[in-house]
């Protein structure tokens, strides 16, 4: 749909004119003049487009960096008192030390194109060199929406890794993920050179994986990293009894501050899942109602509809196990949900997402019970939640991605669900993602944790871990709660005429 | 219109003819076919700008969510923390499914055999998008934001006392048929009560209700009153013998400001949102069009927020001789349920007066609950039902006739004080009869099955425990240090200790001084 005079069209309307008897010099005259109009036109709608397009993405980005608010909030309370301060320090460092890292290295990596282009690894725009980048259509705006998605990868380890990790080995791994490890996989999915998303011309088994929002690329990165961390440095002293009585239940201590945080992360996803499209104002073949905008508003139905089933699910099964209504498991159940209809949010249909959010319960609810069988303890239940649900996530999205939301979100030539009529190949390269994810993962962060563990570096020394961190390691105690000296007005009240009647009478009885 | 539209491509090529051209309608059809390009192209861009508004609308709405649990969890006590968290993101996961499967085509659903009290199509999103009604999907996810509030507010009033099997009941009926009908009669286009329908307005001129005073804050806090009223005070509340009861005040101040400004950051997007549209520009004007009523929504909503605050300030210092920023947040949050209303019709100034009466109205409902000892933790029925009913009557008192106009279309009521007759008002007081009336006949039937079944209230020593402990699998909160449980901790550290006994020799003494110390 072009409003300009595009290829011949001014020689068309000249020579319209001219047989119609204009004389040569008017017909020109009133051709070029009417193609002018059209390409001032044309002009004001490429710059509201991409106005438009870049309001969308910056306000998605900054929904998405709430989601570091909603994760600060969710670990501080899901661990012991003791050690709040520790957990808050690693969730504002995520965003402070990534922003630095992901400016230095991680979008070059992750998106950077050249001359020699690659499918491994991205070769340019360090440091935000040669940005804003036309020919790739990357403006400032894709590399902060980029930013907010690194940093919640190097959360969701952090949490697995709570209360018994020193600090150096946070800021050590941390960077390290960002700066590389994330970035790398970004880049296979996600990159127009990519070798294993759907994204790019050469795509793997004809299709390509689907991972639209990150089930993959941000929440198993994340969660796995987190698993080798934990399964290296061991569970925290009293989780679990060498004789096989059971350990401490070590719940987290402020459920309301576990609340918050899961509002916070839902009210995040809303930028996350539906501002993957990266561009609002795309509208679809055939349709004088429906476009993009309507993708964005089914992936946030996808997205709402997947968290409520896997809340709901969880709320009875727990229910059914422990005899309690525990506000605490909805929550994590609630967010795996979210974390597995991350990778299909934008191409699957609505009652798909309430299977996706029910297999989600379960199989966080599995990989929960597992893990006390293997005494494996993460705080968060981050490897079991992002690294398990996101990995149903990219499986689910090879059974059931419909072909026309396909289609809509990443044109022709992609795979659709094996469920939906679309074969198996599909499902063959979101089983490869999950493969590659896991073992890139692995070969890269288990020399990182085991090198750290060698040096003495990750784990905090006994008595620091029984006194808690926050007084041994970041200056006191996060709460402070003693400095009230009256409990109520009228005590307040009593005292001070106590005072005074004793000043009237010369002594001073409250001294 | 920028397309050629109707006559114009006939119109177009006879001037070019009358100018003497041979093949004007070669000419004429190369014009028209490129003012069409032009013209799909705005289509497209209103569509984007349209859906992008009510979109990011839709997450702000949603963040009342947030702090209606903060809110909430905060002013209960301590040890029913847990209980009213659990309704609060119940609120939105049980209604998300519900709203989904029923609720929203109770309330918008129109199909061949539309009437004007139930919505008949569009259950579990069939036939969505709809192009016929410019039904996208982000509409019905605006929708579930409003729906998922109203539940959240009944949830306040029968805190701390109601079995969580109860809740599970009243919740899924009043999102999935109870606030739905009354959505249908207000806001669908079918509906035989509100302004938006297009013919048979009631009176002539239908009730104004923008975002909801009725349809989502009366609704929830009429629930809540009888809700309360059924299951009675909380023990200790009230004395036996006329003897002053229990303050029972919440236990966090902190997480209530949090809540309350947090509903104040998602009211943004409840009234303003209420558009839908944003891209409508208004007749006559080259600078006005709907971003100005969305502004101005915007303006009205924080004034009266704003006076309400205040007035509730001085008022309850006079009365108490504090200055109570609990009270301040209540007022606030008062003065918004009641501009809700009338936030996209009213003056600013009046708005004003609106937040006044507001502040006053739910003082004076705070000072009549006690005196029929109603005992309503959250002040839910006070607030959202007092001061949205009072927000309705506002409306028929002061909504301005240009704004009703932009709004809603030409032949609509406005305020009796602004010379428009007292239609408007009749229809804004039977809005507010209809909504008691409504949910006085489904909720009461439905609370007093569970009350006769022994499911609305929870034991009496479940009650003095605290649900946290007895329903939800123990207390919020829990700042206990494990290193004061010595059996446990102190074998396993033993355990530990082998393992890294070298570090520990190395930086355990050093370390012990320090604690020591700083303790």
């Amino acid at each position: 749909m072009a409003s300009s005079c595009v290829e011949n069209e001014e020689g068309f309307l000249i020579d319209l004119l001219l047989t119609g008897g204009l004389s040569s010099a008017s017909a020109v005259q009133v051709g070029e003049f009417l193609c002018s109009k059209l390409g001032g036109v044309s002009n004001r709608f490429s710059s509201h487009t991409l106005a438009i397009d870049n309001v969308y993405l910056l306000f998605s980005t900054y929904l998405v960096f709430s989601m570091q608010i909603g994760f600060a909030m969710l670990c501080a309370g899901s661990v012991r008192a003791k050690n709040t301060m520790n957990i808050m320090m690693t969730n504002v460092l995520d965003a402070a030390a990534g922003g630095i890292s992901f400016y230095l290295f991680g979008f070059g990596f992750a998106f950077g194109r050249s001359e020699h282009n690659n499918s491994f690894i991205g070769s340019n725009f360090f440091s935000l060199h040669n940005i804003p980048d036309r020919s790739n259509g990357f403006d400032y705006s894709f590399f902060l929406f980029q930013w907010s998605f690194a940093i919640a990868a190097a959360g969701i380890t952090s949490g697995s890794i709570a209360e018994r990790t020193q600090f150096v080995a946070y800021l050590v791994y941390s960077s390290f993920l960002t700066g590389f490890v994330y970035p790398i996989i970004a880049h296979w999915m996600w990159s127009v050179d990519g070798w294993l998303g759907a994204t790019g011309p050469t795509r793997l088994f004809g299709v390509g994986a689907i991972d639209f929002a990150g089930s993959g690329v941000v929440h198993m990165v994340g969660g796995i990293a987190g698993l080798w961390g934990a399964y290296i440095e061991g569970p925290r002293i009293g989780k679990f009894t060498r004789d096989g009585s059971p350990g401490m239940d070590m719940k987290g201590h402020n459920a309301s501050l576990v609340v918050l945080g899961s509002f916070l992360l839902w009210f995040g996803w809303f930028g996350f899942n539906p501002g993957s499209f990266v561009k609002i104002l795309v509208p679809y073949d055939g349709s004088d109602f429906e476009g993009n905008w309507t993708g964005v508003a089914r992936t946030g139905v996808t997205t709402t509809l997947a968290g409520c089933a896997a809340a709901l699910t969880t709320l009875f099964a727990r229910r059914y196990y422990t005899g309690h209504w525990n506000v605490v498991d909805v929550c994590n159940g609630l967010l795996g949900g979210f974390a597995a209809i991350t990778a299909g949010c934008s191409v699957v249909d609505p009652w798909a997402a309430l299977l996706c959010g029910f297999g989600a319960a379960w199989v966080l609810m599995g990989f929960n019970y597992m893990a006390d069988v293997f005494k494996y303890d993460d705080p968060l239940q981050a490897a079991q939640l992002h690294g398990g649900c996101g990995a149903w996530g990219l499986l689910f999205t090879g059974l059931f991605a419909n072909e026309k939301y396909v289609l809509e979100a990443y044109g022709p030539g992609r795979g659709h669900g094996y469920l939906l009529g679309g074969g198996g190949n599909l499902l063959a390269a979101q089983l490869v993602s999950i493969l590659v994810i896991f073992l890139w993962v692995t070969v890269t962060m288990v020399p990182c944790f085991w090198f750290l563990n060698k040096n003495d570096l990750l784990r905090i020394d006994t008595d620091d871990e029984l006194a808690g961190m926050d007084l041994t390691c970041h200056g006191g105690p996060a709460y402070y709660n003693d400095d009230q000296p009256y409990h109520s007005y009228a005590e307040y009240l009593d005292q001070k005429y106590e005072k005074t009647r004793g000043r009237r009478h010369g002594g001073d009885q409250l001294a | 219109m920028a397309g050629c539209v109707e006559g114009d491509l006939a119109s177009l090529t006879g001037l070019l003819t009358a100018a003497g051209l041979s093949n004007a309608s070669s000419i004429g059809e190369f014009m028209c076919s490129k003012f069409a390009d032009v013209s799909s192209s705005l289509s497209t861009h209103t569509l984007a700008v349209d859906n992008i508004y009510l979109l990011f609308s839709t997450y702000l709405v949603f963040s009342m969510q947030i702090g209606f649990a903060m809110l909430c969890a905060g002013s209960v006590r301590a040890k029913n923390t847990m209980n009213i968290m659990m309704t609060n993101v119940l609120d939105a996961a049980a209604g998300g499914i519900s709203f989904y499967l029923f609720g929203f085509g109770f309330a918008f659903g129109r199909s061949q055999t539309n009437n004007g009290f139930i919505g008949s199509n569009f259950f579990g999103l069939h036939k969505m998008p709809n192009e016929t009604n410019g039904f996208d999907f982000s509409f019905f996810l605006f929708q579930w934001a409003f729906a998922i509030a109203a539940a959240g507010i009944t949830s306040g009033s029968i805190a701390e006392r109601t079995q969580f099997v109860a809740y599970l009941v009243y919740s899924s009926f009043l999102t999935g048929f109870v606030y739905p009908i009354v959505a249908h009669w207000m806001w669908s286009i079918d509906g035989w009560l509100g302004a938006a329908a297009v013919t048979n307005r009631l009176f002539g001129v239908g009730a104004i209700d923008f975002a909801g005073s009725g349809v989502v804050h009366m609704v929830g806090g009429i629930a809540g009153l009888w809700g309360a009223y059924i299951e009675g005070p909380r023990i200790g509340r009230f004395g036996s013998k006329g003897q002053p009861g229990m303050d029972m005040r919440g236990h966090n101040a902190s997480l209530v400001v949090l809540g309350s400004f947090l509903l104040w950051f998602g009211w943004f997007g409840f009234n303003p949102g209420s558009y839908v549209k944003i891209v409508v520009p208004y007749a006559g004007s080259a600078f006005e069009g709907n971003w100005t009523g969305v502004g101005r929504t915007g303006v009205t909503t924080t004034l009266a927020g704003c006076t309400a605050a205040l007035t509730t300030l001085f008022g309850r210092r006079w009365m108490t001789g504090h200055w109570n920023v609990l009270d301040v947040c209540n007022g606030l949050l008062g003065g918004f349920a009641a501009i809700t209303a009338g936030c996209a019709v009213v003056e600013p100034w009046a708005a004003i007066i609106c937040g006044f009466g507001a502040a006053w109205v739910l003082m004076g409902f705070n000072h009549l609950a006690p005196k029929f000892k109603y005992d309503d933790p959250l002040e839910a029925a006070q607030l959202h039902g007092g001061c949205g009913a009072w927000g309705l009557l506002f409306t028929g008192l002061f909504a301005r006739e240009k704004y009703v106009f932009e709004a809603y279309g030409p032949d609509r009521g406005h305020g009796l004080f602004m010379g428009g007759g007292g239609r408007l008002l009749a229809a804004q007081l039977i809005e507010i009869l209809v909504v008691i009336g409504w949910v006085t006949a489904t909720m009461v039937p439905c609370f007093y099955l569970l009350d006769r079944y022994k499911l609305l209230r929870i034991s009496p020593e479940d009650e003095m425990a605290g649900m946290d402990l007895t329903s939800h699998g123990g207390t919020a909160y829990s700042n206990e240090d494990p290193i004061l449980l010595p059996p446990l901790s102190v074998r396993a550290g033993q355990n530990f200790a082998k393992a890294d006994s070298v570090n520990a020799s190395r930086e355990g003494s050093r370390n012990n001084r320090e604690m020591q110390e700083a303790i």
